[in-house]
């Protein structure tokens, strides 16, 4: 086969790609991004409702694995609109300053009970820590579903500092979850 | 003074629930008004969290005061009242009941439909009322508990006037056997 230059860069790629790493596609409207956080010590659960969620996962690849979600902050619905109304301004989410959360991934590896662990940064309210997800992943044909969770510190990224500190009326551990409903983005070539 | 009701005076029983219950009215009116007023801070939510339990001790107290009067028998009225005074008089008192049955059941509701926390004093988780957020719901549990609130004051005008009314012009027994004892064992005659 001749190739010239580019071209051929081009069609080595467009082969070895599906072999190394599978990129999904996100069924946006039947997937969730929730988390749960205590209010003056009762549970509630929340969500974002916008989030977009560019995935490429083989569990027998993780070296090319890679999660990047960058979510719409004032798309959060906790079931209570003081409360949301509340926690998109300054002294929270300060969602006008910071519309978007962030999270990519560094590196996936195996935990000691054979878990994914997917390390990452996560990027809030303009502060980056690393976080690491719980991944838990069911292919099924084509199509596949993707649990990530994770815990947090609302704290450690400034999230209702100050006078709202105080975890007795806000938690300050958060657990987050993601429930993603995948698609094959390659049916055919996919690996 | 004997616990329970007899012909001519209130038993202790019920002296304790109306004087109780009249308490935290009173303190629940003014901290309802002055809660609404304050900036949101964590004083802000921890005074609407004590507004909520003030609220359902009251909605409790007032089911056992319920409770009790069924079991016995109301001083006669004071022989001087006309009759139209006597059936005023009992119908207040039982709009005053539905009232304060009816105000914490409305903040229940408007709390649930917000889902907002309820927890006794710091003490124990009440469930909601409504399932849940219900965006619907809210607005009209709130406009209802707001007006039932104006309503129960304009009826405590009428009921505390009355009983100085009776303690001080018709000169009968009829606040001082809610408050100290009846006079003379003859239901209030002058």
């Amino acid at each position: 086969m001749k190739c010239l230059g580019g071209l051929c860069v081009a069609m080595l790629l467009g082969v070895a790609a599906p072999a190394l790493a599978q990129t999904w596609q996100v069924d946006a409207a039947r997937s969730t991004l929730t988390f749960t956080n205590t209010y003056q010590n009762v549970e509630y659960t929340g969500q974002f409702r916008r989030f977009d969620a560019k995935i490429i996962y083989d569990p027998n690849d993780l070296a090319h694995a890679k999660f990047d979600v960058s979510v719409d902050i004032a798309s959060l619905d906790t079931r209570n609109s003081e409360r949301d109304h509340t926690a998109l301004g300054a002294d929270f989410f300060d969602a006008s300053k910071f519309p978007k959360a962030h999270f990519v991934t560094t590196a996936f590896r195996k935990g000691a009970d054979g878990k994914v662990i997917a390390d990452g940064v996560l990027t809030l309210r303009g502060v980056s820590k690393p976080v690491a997800l719980t991944v838990t992943f069911a292919p099924q044909g084509d199509a596949a579903i993707l649990d990530v969770t994770a815990p947090l510190k609302r704290l450690d990224f400034g999230i209702g500092a100050g006078q709202w500190a105080d975890p007795s009326m806000i938690g300050d551990g958060v657990i987050v979850r993601g429930h993603l409903l995948l698609r094959k983005a390659n049916p055919q070539g996919g690996s | 003074m004997p616990l329970r009701s007899t012909e001519h005076g209130w038993g202790a029983l019920v002296r304790a629930f109306h004087w109780v219950i009249a308490v935290l009215i009173v303190a629940q009116g003014v901290i309802g008004l002055s809660m609404v007023q304050m900036g949101l801070t964590p004083a802000k939510v921890r005074v609407f969290a004590l507004h909520k339990s003030i609220g359902m001790t009251i909605l409790a107290l007032v089911l056992l005061r319920i409770a009790w009067r069924l079991t016995e028998k109301r001083p006669a009225d004071p022989p001087a009242m006309p009759r139209w005074q006597r059936r005023a008089a009992h119908a207040l008192h039982l709009a005053l009941y539905a009232l304060i049955l009816a105000l914490p059941l409305s903040g229940w509701w408007f709390n649930s439909a917000s889902n907002a926390p309820l927890v006794w004093f710091g003490w124990f988780d009440i469930p909601g009322l409504t399932g849940g957020y219900d965006p619907v719901w809210k607005p009209r549990a709130l406009l209802l508990h707001q007006t039932l609130f104006w309503v129960l004051v304009a009826l405590l005008v009428g009921h505390v006037g009355a009983a100085l009314w009776h303690h001080f012009s018709a000169r009968d027994d009829v606040l001082r056997r809610m408050t100290i004892g009846p006079r003379k064992q003859n239901g209030g005659v002058p």
